[in-house]
């Protein structure tokens, strides 16, 4: 190749001139709205410096080469020998000027990451601020309202336990770590029979056995809880009590007992019953084969007197073997009115009910043993109700009744003398009848056994032991119940004396009107 | 171990002081030549005719670490992903190209006399033969537009296109 064309490079260099000035200027623009867009954004703000360089380099080196080019090829290359240097050191100082911003730019950025970092941070404060002071403000602005709900609420809540200690049946109660009572609630004070103060009392005072009170604390100290428990109380009146506890202790933030609360439930009525139900059923038992054996007894004993009453007549009146044969008949009669007691208890024996008078037929035996009674210095008191209802029963049956309790209670009172009490009266569907004796009262230990067949504290020979069981089955024949209570409280005085009252309930006659 | 988000922030605070020592010991290297240099400038002394053309030299040396360095911080920035910044980074490298060519194309020009061009100063001016290859070079280097206006009509795309993605940000 000989010579290569420079008009190629001259064209690319007019228009490339151009359109570099046009390009750098265009994208100034959009830098320029990128600041406008954002104008906090230093990324943008570098990049605008950036291209407005890059515009300006671009401007200034398009321009010088489109002027060298046109002064040079018309002619004036002179004039472009002058300002040559000029063109040259622009260009030079504004690539100098792009490169410096560029370098500068990690450090701005780096400036404005830390700066935006904590901006950031900042707004989250201020929005968490702004939160805050809204919930603040609201929070004031309703604290009036909250408190007066919440003290309503509060009011009402507490009412409520107040109620429910307050009306509880059962025993409620709060104590310290040392077990004195620091709130009880009624139905506590009433059953329990304590007396103000409390705070020196303590529950376990309350207990009969020593066993007890050392489970209760050892419980509640080891393990912090007792579930229920059964024991026996006494009160202020010494009655005893049945009361099951369950009891809890309470603890502080740091685990240290500062107190005690619990709920005693009374189970004396329960086990009251409970008993009787015991006691009936064996009655029921001991009746049944009571009534077998008195069948099967009863037959030979007829056999027996009738052959003694033939045999008496073979011998003479007065002749030992006579005489003999009378004591055999005499015992064959009692065997056979103990046979005949025995199926009155167990409710074998026919009766004839009608409707009748209690007021009448306990004058009728008064009539008959009231100077006995009086012959031993017993005063009988009658205490009638004058509109006593009439009862359904066997007349017979109910005076042997009566006849039987006057002769234990007279045999309670003794020789020394004393008095017999007789009430009758009537509440919702019963007539009750009382008779209370002076008397030396029956222990404990023995109540339960009293309705017992044979069952007896009379010296041999002189009871069979049947007269209250015989009470017993007339009474249940007849749909009643009876109780027993000792020692008794004296109507006159109000205080407790010894001695014994049995209560008869009867079932209240009804008349149906088809009677006559 | 660091949380992630930590250790990346860690790492790219590392990279970067990694950075910018390598581009101190740049200028600081670009400074020594200056010094090595029997024509440079020294202050108030006298200065040789070259002196313009060593600056100028320089500058576009200068500019090309610039770019070269922002082509390569953007492209590890976690903040600066974005397709624009990908034209932008593609602008970079088409303009440390073009600062090359520049450059090498001012190197060339020493080495031609007057007497390698015919008809100087006209439209029709000739690279007088035989071609060797500084003149083939000086001739491409003379061409220097054809990577100079791509590289900004890039610059010109980036910005479009990150101006957009601010307008739509902005929208949302």
């Amino acid at each position: 190749m000989t010579a290569l064309p420079l008009f190629p490079a001259h064209i690319v260099d007019m228009i490339g001139s151009g359109l570099a000035i046009f390009l750098s200027f265009l994208a100034l623009v959009y830098s320029r709205r990128l600041v406008r867009l954002q104008p906090n954004n230093f990324i943008w703000g570098f990049l605008f410096y950036f291209c407005a360089a890059m515009a300006v380099f671009s401007l200034s080196r398009g321009v010088g080469h489109i002027v060298r080019i046109l002064l040079v090829f018309g002619g004036y290359g002179e004039t472009w020998r002058h300002l040559s240097p000029l063109s040259g050191g622009f260009n030079t100082m504004l690539l100098i000027s792009a490169a410096a911003v560029t370098i500068y730019y990690h450090k701005g950025l780096a400036a404005y990451k830390a700066i935006r970092t904590e901006a950031e941070k900042l707004t989250d404060a201020n929005v968490k601020l702004s939160a805050s002071a809204l919930q603040l403000k609201q929070l004031n602005f309703h604290l009036e309202e909250m408190v007066e709900e919440r003290t309503r609420n509060l009011s009402k809540s507490e009412r409520k336990f107040r109620q429910f200690f307050e009306n509880s049946k059962d025993v409620i109660y709060f104590s310290d770590h040392e077990g004195r009572l620091t709130s009880i609630n009624s139905s506590g004070w009433r059953l329990l029979d304590i007396e103000e103060p409390i705070e020196s009392f303590r529950l376990s005072d309350l207990f009969i056995k020593e066993s007890d009170r050392k489970r209760y604390q050892e419980e509640l100290l080891l393990k912090g809880y007792i579930s229920d428990f059964e024991v026996e109380c006494q009160g202020r009146n010494g009655a005893t009590k049945h009361i099951l506890i369950s009891a809890n202790s309470v603890y502080d933030e740091d685990g240290i007992m500062i107190g005690r609360e619990g709920i005693g439930k009374d189970l004396t009525r329960l086990k009251t019953i409970t008993e009787q139900l015991i006691n009936r059923e064996k009655m029921a038992s001991v009746g049944e084969m009571a009534a077998g054996v008195a069948h099967e007894i009863n037959t030979p004993l007829g056999i027996i007197l009738g052959y003694t009453q033939l045999m008496m007549e073979d011998f003479a009146e007065g002749s030992e073997e006579h005489a003999n044969l009378e004591v055999m008949e005499r015992q064959t009669k009692a065997c056979r009115r103990i046979v005949a007691d025995l199926l009155k208890f167990s409710r074998q024996s026919e009766s004839v009910k009608a409707a009748l008078d209690l007021n009448q037929v306990v004058d009728e035996v008064l009539a008959v043993t009231e100077h006995s009674l009086n012959i031993q210095q017993i005063e009988v008191v009658r205490q009638f109700s004058p509109a006593l209802p009439q009862v359904v029963g066997d007349a017979e049956k109910l005076r042997q009744v009566m006849i039987n309790l006057i002769n234990n209670a007279q045999y309670a009172i003794g020789e020394q003398g004393g008095k017999i009490i007789i009430n009758t009266d009537s509440t919702e569907g019963f007539v009750h009848i009382s008779v209370l004796d002076t008397g030396t009262g029956i222990p404990d230990e023995i109540k339960p056994k009293i309705f017992d067949p044979f069952f007896t504290t009379k010296e041999v020979g002189k009871g069979t032991g049947l007269g209250l069981s015989v009470i017993y089955g007339i009474i249940q024949e007849h749909g009643g119940s009876i109780v027993v209570e000792s020692p008794v409280m004296d109507p006159e005085s109000g205080q407790e004396m010894s001695g014994t009252v049995f209560t008869i309930l009867l079932p209240i006659y009804e008349s149906t009107g088809n009677d006559e | 171990m660091l949380p992630e988000r930590h250790s990346t922030c860690f790492y790219m605070e590392e990279r970067e002081r990694i950075m910018n020592r390598i581009f101190a010991k740049y200028f600081t290297f670009m400074l020594l030549v200056l010094q090595a240099m029997p024509e440079s400038a020294w202050a108030l002394q006298p200065h040789s005719a070259p002196e313009g053309l060593y600056v100028h030299q320089m500058s576009h040396l200068l500019f090309t670490g610039a770019l070269v360095y922002l082509y390569m911080h953007t492209r590890r920035t976690p903040e600066l992903q974005s397709k624009g910044w990908k034209y932008l980074q593609t602008f970079c490298i088409l303009f440390s190209g073009w600062n090359l060519l520049a450059l090498i194309g001012h190197e060339a020009i020493k080495f031609l006399t007057p007497e390698d061009f015919i008809h100087a100063a006209t439209w029709n001016e000739q690279i007088a033969g035989p071609i060797t290859p500084v003149k083939m070079v000086y001739f491409i280097t003379k061409m220097d537009h054809l990577i100079y206006v791509p590289a900004l009509l890039f610059l010109v795309i980036a910005l479009r296109v990150l101006s957009r993605e601010a307008l739509k940000g902005k929208e949302k």
